[in-house]
């Protein structure tokens, strides 16, 4: 057993899902937004690098690392309803390009200014969890507290935006503005609430994905730091289907193991050429998502 | 009651409705009858806020309805049932129905009860998914789904469309049976004028916007010339 | 239509008098802002004189070659005025609207957009580059087809699978490519050359033709740098005599109405399948010869240039010109070619510190706020503002056509 756990394919495997439920966080992120509002949010990182600099380096001066990251989640929280209420709105039933062009402004904008406040330069955010790898029987296997804290974390995210959706009447509310909106309105349910607290959540999910991502030791907090992370997060969401939050978490971590292998195996440069690669071929094989259950919304 | 006065609405240039004036008693079915293009769908679109009138006015009660958005029309007890019944079919019958139940502020399990106890079929199939139902059941869940919160107003929208004749009679005789159980005002949108107006206390009759017949429905139903010209009903 | 004429004498005279006064802002030296004052005031007479005649009607292609012809050929006689820096900033506009002419094509009739022509400029800068090296003798021509095909197979791999869905796809996978594109660079680095980028072979001599051709009179053109300008303009100016007609074209209509109505379209038996991969296809090539342009004038290139960040300058300079119209890819590659000039200007201004944060960050805050404002209040840019405006005076007048034909009409 412990040989098998510190063998390399193990490695690969734990290093996997450790990245994979990143993208999976991403994705969903990504998937509340379009379910709600039919919008793919291009600054679904930015949006959430914001809330990150302004919570864990602004306060972090007076606060520890756990008040620290309540502050955040909350200013996530603010800009999501604030850039939906202001940015967003104006745009429902505006050509399918509007959405993209003003989202991909916002996400310029959004790290120039984060980059003229606190530069370009990495911040290391001190996490309360070693990236240390534990030892087994005298060797390293690839699971440090912190990747474990990172993969309990996203778990419990995606378990409580489940548990919200499908068990509360909130939830009832959220999905059923997204998948009928005049029903929704005739049956007294206040649409536009819902849509803006579509976006509330999702920048709050993206808001602790980007603390774990710039919490990591080897990454740090960059204004750009989300760009990477986005694009895989779009492939796990369109892999798994943009209309699916089980899919898209799914596609995340598959990935996220197929591209370490890919990592250890090839090279760290093939990991995106991959990454497009399975997209393309999965586009072409299931155009909705390999886990979508919604009718082909094919041309 | 549901009092409308002077109501003209349009589309771009093209009126739908044009000066059209009536109103709708509490524990009477008020029929609004009419061709295809009448501007039925219309009037009840603009009653539950979906439209905003060009001019005129409707009133519940004391109160003005035009100004207000649909939701709070809806909290207010004004239940529409849309045409083409607008279950939401990814969604199970009990989802369905809880939707309904929300704004009520009512004991959710109790009213979800009742509404099984009323219509026996809706709780066999409590758990499957509304896009399984047939038309008939689909047209019950959305009449239960209106029903659940305890509207003072229904606003009913061709719930005999595309039903067999067997099925369009119960579901006449259901509305009729709620109307006089519950204190309802009944407005109910017909293309099918004949079954309609076997229910109905009080008639409207449609024609491009405009109101041609404002009558007692046994009146409408015996008018020989509005049953040629308008309501398609051959003697 | 006297108004109509009429009108359109004041705006040439409106235009010309803001083109005059905008080159004496933006050249650095006097000589150069009488130059470019010529050339302005020449382009703008000498296009409404074309455009207004019934020529225009009758033989549509003809007057596309000629107006093509004039324009390119008054910008040769004005690079012999100009700075060697004006020269290259307008080649490099030049290239730069070559690019955004494609995205504004793709965007003008299949209403999806990419976020990705940065990264295919990439692929057609390292396909000219990387042929040169290997097949120095290759006349140049042959290269940038060359690096067209290269920009085109890539365009078709990622738009076979995304042009057929509906949605953000197309935008995503583009802008995945985009962000992978610096990885995959250096994935190849035995043929890209790595971070450092590759040098053209035979740097900055004239091919042995265009010595010829001057073989009598002037040796300025063939000495220095001027000629790589002008073969840039002459190449542009090819590009856009092409392109406006693809506007106007049978598919070009064809595709307007899959964007529209798709139903329309399934109607008249046009294949929207098919449409919406070529729209995209065209796209990337004409990315690739902006790209292959830009390696040229450059004599080297460099990975760094084609990041991400490039991709979102491109949308932004087509957003503020005007996507979907043709003039908007022009005034998108001036605006590109003097941004860097602008912000500058602004930084000496303000009183910012050009080495503080802000200062470098300004070229982001401004792109970005005006991707913003631009899809905010006037979604089709500069160009669809002159539409507007044009139109409606002009609308009591005779025959008007509807703006977005107009809009897509003129070259």
């Amino acid at each position: 057993m412990d040989i098998f756990l510190t063998s390399r394919i193990a490695s690969d495997v734990l290093g996997g899902v450790t990245n994979g439920v990143i993208y999976g966080l991403v994705a969903l992120s990504l998937v509340l937004v379009w379910r709600s509002t039919g919008i793919l949010n291009f600054a679904q990182g930015a949006m959430p690098m914001m809330a990150t600099y302004v919570g864990m380096i602004a306060f972090g001066h007076f606060f520890g690392y756990w008040i620290c990251v309540v502050i955040a989640i909350l200013v996530g929280f603010l800009i999501g309803a604030g850039t939906e209420r202001v940015l967003v709105r104006p745009l429902y039933g505006k050509p399918e390009i509007n959405p993209v062009v003003v989202m991909v402004g916002f996400l310029t904008v959004l790290e120039a200014v984060a980059a003229a406040i606190w530069s370009s330069t990495p911040r290391s955010l001190t996490t309360p969890f070693s990236p240390i790898d534990f030892h087994l029987g005298g060797k390293p296997f690839a699971l440090s507290a912190f990747s474990l804290y990172q993969i309990v974390t996203a778990i419990v995210v995606m378990v409580a935006v489940a548990v919200l959706f499908r068990f509360t009447n909130l939830g009832l509310q959220l999905r059923a503005s997204a998948l009928a909106p005049e029903v929704s309105r005739l049956l007294g349910v206040r649409v536009n609430r819902m849509l803006t607290l579509g976006w509330t959540l999702s920048t709050g999910v993206g808001t602790i994905t980007a603390i774990l991502v710039s919490s990591n030791f080897f990454t740090g907090l960059t204004p750009q730091v989300m760009d990477g992370i986005f694009a895989f997060g779009f492939i796990a969401a369109a892999v798994g289907g943009l209309d699916s939050p089980v899919g898209s978490i799914v596609a995340g971590v598959v990935i996220g193991i197929i591209l370490q292998f890919v990592g250890d195996y090839v090279n760290s440069n093939a990991i995106i050429l991959v990454a497009l690669f399975i997209l393309i071929v999965s586009l072409m094989a299931r155009p909705n998502g390999v886990f979508s259950v919604v009718k082909a919304r094919r041309v | 009651m549901i009092r409308v006065q002077g109501l003209t609405v349009a589309y771009g240039a093209v009126k739908a409705l044009v000066d059209v004036s009536f109103e709708a008693r509490t524990s009477a079915i008020t029929a609004v009858l009419g061709a295809n293009g009448a501007g039925k769908t219309t009037l009840l679109r603009t009653i539950s806020g979906l439209k905003t009138p060009v001019a005129g006015s409707i009133t519940h009660d004391e109160t003005e309805l035009t100004a207000m958005k649909t939701e709070d029309i809806a909290r207010m007890g004004i239940a529409h049932v849309p045409e083409g019944r607008g279950v939401i079919g990814e969604f199970t019958v009990e989802e369905n129905l809880r939707l309904g139940a929300l704004t009520a502020k009512l004991n959710a399990k109790q009213s979800l009860e009742n509404q099984y106890e009323r219509f026996p079929i809706l709780g066999e199939r409590r758990r499957q998914h509304a896009d399984q139902l047939s038309g008939g059941e689909r047209q019950i869940l959305s009449m239960a789904r209106a029903l659940i919160a305890n509207p003072s107003v229904l606003l009913l929208d061709e719930p005999s469309l595309g039903l067999a004749p067997l099925i369009t009679a119960q579901i006449m005789a259901t509305i009729k049976d709620l109307c006089a159980s519950d204190d309802l005002t009944v407005i109910l949108v017909e293309q099918n004028a004949s079954s309609a107006l076997r229910i109905a206390d009080h008639a409207v009759v449609l024609n491009v916007g405009h109101v041609v017949a404002n009558d007692v429905a046994s009146v409408v139903a015996e008018d020989e010339n509005l049953r040629q010209y308008y309501l398609g009903m051959v003697s | 239509m006297n108004r109509g004429l009429s009108s359109r004498r004041v705006i040439t005279t409106v235009a010309a008098v803001a083109a005059v006064a905008l080159s004496f802002i933006v050249t650095p030296s006097s000589r150069d802002g009488v130059a470019l004052a010529v050339l302005a005031t020449l382009t703008v007479i000498g296009g409404s004189v074309l455009l207004s005649s019934d020529l225009r009607r009758a033989h549509p292609v003809v007057t596309r070659a000629a107006t093509s012809t004039m324009a390119v050929s008054v910008s040769l006689v004005a690079t012999f005025f100009f700075s060697s820096t004006t020269n290259f900033n307008l080649a490099t506009g030049a290239a730069m609207a070559v690019t955004l002419v494609g995205l504004s094509f793709l965007t003008g009739v299949s209403g999806q957009v990419s976020l990705g022509n940065g990264a295919f400029m990439g692929v057609g800068a390292f396909a000219m580059a990387i042929w040169s090296n290997h097949h120095s003798t290759t006349p140049i021509v042959v290269t940038l087809l060359i690096s067209i095909v290269a920009g085109a197979l890539v365009g078709l791999l990622l738009g076979l699978p995304a042009t057929r869905l509906r949605g953000p796809y197309l935008a995503g996978m583009t802008l995945a490519f985009a962000v992978a594109f610096p990885a995959i660079l250096t994935y190849f680095n035995s043929w890209t050359g790595g971070d450092g980028g590759l040098q053209l072979p035979n740097a900055a001599t004239p091919p042995h033709w265009l010595r010829a051709l001057y073989v009598h009179g002037t040796t300025s053109l063939t000495s220095g740098t001027l000629w790589l300008t002008d073969i840039t303009l002459v190449a542009t100016g090819v590009a856009f005599f092409f392109m406006a007609n693809l506007f106007t074209s049978r598919v070009g209509r064809a595709m307007r109405l899959v964007r529209d109505n798709e139903v329309a379209a399934e109607l008249v038996g046009v294949n929207l399948n098919r449409a919406r991969v070529l729209a995209f296809v065209v796209s990337s090539s004409y990315a690739a010869l902006g790209g292959a342009l830009w390696t040229f004038l450059n004599n080297s290139v460099t990975p760094a240039t084609y990041s991400f960040a490039l991709s979102i300058v491109i949308l932004s300079v087509i957003v503020i010109g005007g996507i979907g119209t043709i003039p908007g890819a022009l005034i998108g590659g001036l605006v590109y070619a003097y941004s860097t000039n602008v912000i500058n200007w602004i930084t000496n201004q303000t009183g910012l510190n050009p080495q503080g944060n802000f200062a470098s960050q300004l070229n982001g805050i401004i792109f970005g706020g005006l991707l913003i404002v631009t899809m905010m209040l006037a979604p089709r840019g500069v160009a669809g503002v002159y539409y507007t405006f044009r139109h409606r005076r002009a609308s009591p007048g005779g025959d008007v056509k509807s703006p977005s034909e107009e809009t897509y009409a003129e070259a």
